[in-house]
């Protein structure tokens, strides 16, 4: 008997996000309210405080329906997740004025500027960390909750 | 029951050992632990085990994934507000 197992999946899925609220939530205080930067990062916060541990929960419920047909290792699974959440996170971004698209960079939060070449490296760097925390932190709530 | 002392007896001293006596309540003849605490000890021992096992199960592809990524935070900082923007 496993009862509820697309609900015990997305919390699951939300349970690492949810760790990085309080440090995003400290960031946003220190730089904000602290050194008073004048840039409103708060604009930006929306993305990942509301839709990306959503997502994660979404993207850990897809494995647990699609792993029984596709018997795909969670790590790959999730490694797929930036593919989704890169494009969406940018989109957002640059409507809401948080990142500013130039000729040669992009530029975050009218501060930190990055080069095309380097945002593939940045992109590499997010697939290999999805990567091992999906393999190790949300397979480990996986089983700790009985899906996996 | 066995009265043990150390033999030596100083003056106005049997009142206060007297006070010790009924203070501390007397250990027995074989005062043993309630449990037995070996499969406690085992429990611990096995578990040190259990990790250096599990991070010995770790491949060297993790390994080589989590230093590089360990290395780029490291190496580029101002990445990391974008990253955590991502996650």
């Amino acid at each position: 008997m496993n009862p509820h197992p697309y609900l015990r999946a997305f919390l699951a899925g939300v349970f690492v996000p949810t760790l990085i609220l309080p440090v995003l939530l400290c960031v946003f205080i220190v730089v904000r309210l602290v050194l008073e930067s004048p840039f409103p990062i708060e604009r930006g916060l929306v993305f990942p405080l509301a839709l990306v541990p959503a997502l994660w929960g979404l993207w850990n419920m897809l494995w647990e329906w699609s792993h029984p047909s596709t018997h795909l290792p969670l790590g790959l699974h999730g490694a797929f997740l930036p593919c989704l959440l890169g494009p969406a996170g940018t989109l957002l971004a640059t409507h809401l004025g948080v990142l500013e698209l130039g000729v040669s960079s992009v530029t975050w939060f009218h501060a930190v500027q990055i080069p095309y070449a380097a945002v593939g490296v940045c992109f590499a760097v997010a697939v290999a960390a999805y990567y091992l925390v999906w393999k190790y932190v949300v397979g480990f709530v996986n089983r700790t909750l009985g899906i996996a | 029951m066995k009265m043990q002392g150390t033999g030596n007896r100083d003056r106005g001293t049997e009142a206060f050992e007297q006070l010790l006596r009924r203070a501390v309540p007397p250990a027995g003849d074989d005062p043993g632990p309630e449990r037995d605490l070996w499969p406690a000890m085992q429990r611990r021992l096995n578990g040190r085990d259990e990790v250096a096992a599990k991070l010995g199960t770790v491949p060297w592809f993790d390994w080589a994934l989590a230093a590089g990524v360990a290395v780029f935070t490291v190496a580029f900082p101002a990445a990391i507000p974008v990253l955590l923007y991502y996650l």
